[in-house]
């Protein structure tokens, strides 16, 4: 199986505290820089749909712009209620200065 | 130790959830009147009147997951009453209830119309999933609406039922939509969208008298007759204390409770919009009809139940959706306050200053991510710069 690395944009053109998002198929994905790594998650909350990239993002946390559930960028973990099931999580690399992440359709 | 919690709405539920997380030992039964699972009530007036039957946003689990938290549900039982010398509750069905601490969450009703014909069964409301269902199965095309009262509910549904093809009137006897919890621009706003959706919006427009006749009903307004075939009205809401009132607690539209949540019974707790909160702030007893305090205020009562403090001090904050826009209501919207709007193309955000320029409330117009540095800015009563709140380039945190 030919391994799925989707380039998401040069490393050095990350700002703080705001995603940078990709769309494969059905899937939108924000991508974070946390000092110096990249952390994908899925971009729609799992509470109500809501994209988590129009939401405030501080210290390591997203927040929902609807009902201001949060989620960690680092474990896609569901941080407190209304939602209550973590953020599906991809695997980041840096490849000729730009950031990819892996994601395998279906 | 059992702690009896009447009323299975969002309150309920999540005052019974939080205090199993907090004690993994105690009896808690949750009681329901409805015969629905607890749910929580924004999709009313949006999802489920759009067919749609278990939108996320109910949060309704499955009566199942309730014993699989050791929690107890009781539903389709009504409590008549409350003996607090022997701490015991009446059910409906006979059943005397045991308890050593009660939570009472018991929500809120819809205000009902008093005048001539509000009896009629084409008159409705809308407060639970049973109303919202019967509504969403009469709205059809060609359906001729009216909505008595351009609130948030009046407004949602008036969204939703044209959607839905139905010709609707909307009543209101202030002179603009939403009056009281948000600024005239924001009203403006929301009148744009409903006029441009087409529907009929009558402002100044007390509706005085309802004629039920065969095929409809005539509606006799400050501005004349209309024929509708339905009439929903939605004219707020009236909190559920009577069994407090009658079981002796102090009750003023709402039961009265300081920042834990604590009646004037030690041992009985409010949670949610029946709840007459104690804001130390204010100086008052403040009660709240919003998804938020359902949500966080029982983070209050589960920790006093098991006698840790947690105060109840959030900045008020609701939101509304409509015509695929979403607007939060964040903080207080009360006369005289100077609004200010910053835009960043359609994401606008209005922000309402007092006399020393400290903010006090804001309008979020799809741009929910303001809300938590606006927060922020509300509760450091710091005094600001106009310019600089204006200056959409500036970013709110930097304000901070």
């Amino acid at each position: 199986m030919p391994e799925s690395w989707h380039p998401v944009a040069p490393a050095d053109s990350f700002e703080d505290d705001a995603a940078k998002v990709v769309q494969i198929g059905e899937t939108r994905i924000a991508v974070f820089r946390l000092e110096n790594d990249f952390f994908a998650v899925s971009d729609v909350c799992t509470h109500e749909y809501a994209l988590l990239s129009e939401g405030f993002c501080e210290n390591g946390k997203i927040e929902c712009p609807l009902h201001q559930a949060c989620f960690d960028i680092r474990t896609g973990k569901a941080l407190d209620e209304p939602a209550e099931v973590d953020l599906p999580t991809y695997p980041t690399r840096i490849e000729n200065g730009v950031v990819q992440l892996q994601f395998d359709a279906g | 130790m059992r702690t009896v919690i009447v009323g299975a709405g969002q309150a309920g539920r999540r005052t019974a959830e939080l205090l199993r997380g907090l004690d993994a030992e105690r009896e808690i039964l949750l009681i329901g009147e409805e015969a629905e699972p607890p749910y929580d009530r924004p999709p009313l007036s949006k999802e489920i009147l759009l067919g749609e039957k278990q939108p996320p946003g109910l949060m309704q689990r499955a009566a199942g997951a309730y014993a699989e938290q050791r929690i107890e549900l009781l539903l389709g039982c009504r409590v008549t009453g409350i003996d607090l010398a022997a701490r015991r509750l009446d059910a409906d069905d006979g059943e005397r209830v045991p308890f050593d601490t009660l939570v009472l969450a018991t929500g809120a009703r819809a205000r009902r119309l008093r005048i001539p014909g509000a009896e009629d069964p084409r008159v409705l409301t809308l407060r639970s999933m049973a109303d919202a269902r019967a509504l969403g199965a009469r709205l059809r095309p060609g359906l001729r609406l009216a909505v008595a009262g351009a609130g948030l509910i009046g407004l949602e549904v008036a969204a939703s039922a044209t959607k839905l093809g139905c010709l609707v009137t909307v009543l209101e006897a202030a002179d603009r939509v939403m009056a009281r919890c948000v600024p005239e621009a924001t009203s403006a706003l929301l009148d744009g969208w409903h006029r441009e959706a087409g529907v009929a919006l009558h402002l100044s427009c007390p509706l005085l008298s309802i004629t039920p006749g065969e095929a409809s009903l005539r509606l006799s307004t400050g501005l004349g007759d209309i024929e509708a075939d339905l009439l929903l009205v939605a004219i707020g809401a009236v909190p559920n204390d009577e069994l407090a009132r009658q079981a002796g607690l102090p009750v003023e539209d709402g039961i009265l409770v300081d920042e834990s949540g604590r009646t004037s019974h030690a041992q009985v707790f409010a949670a949610g919009e029946v709840a007459r909160i104690w804001r130390p702030a204010l100086g008052q007893h403040v009660r709240y009809e919003t998804w938020q305090v359902a949500q966080h205020q029982p983070v209050a009562v589960a920790h006093a139940l098991c006698g840790a403090e947690r105060p109840y001090d959030e900045i008020p904050w609701h939101w509304t959706n409509q015509y695929g826009r979403n607007i939060q209501l964040l903080g207080a919207h009360r006369a005289g306050l100077e609004w200010i709007a910053r835009a960043e193309g359609d994401r606008q955000t209005v922000i309402g200053l007092d006399g020393d320029a400290r903010v006090q409330g804001a309008v979020l117009i799809d741009n929910g991510r303001d809300a938590t540095p606006l927060r922020r800015l509300i509760a450091s009563g710091k005094q600001m710069e106009r310019a600089r709140l204006r200056d959409g380039s500036v970013a709110l945190r930097q304000l901070c």
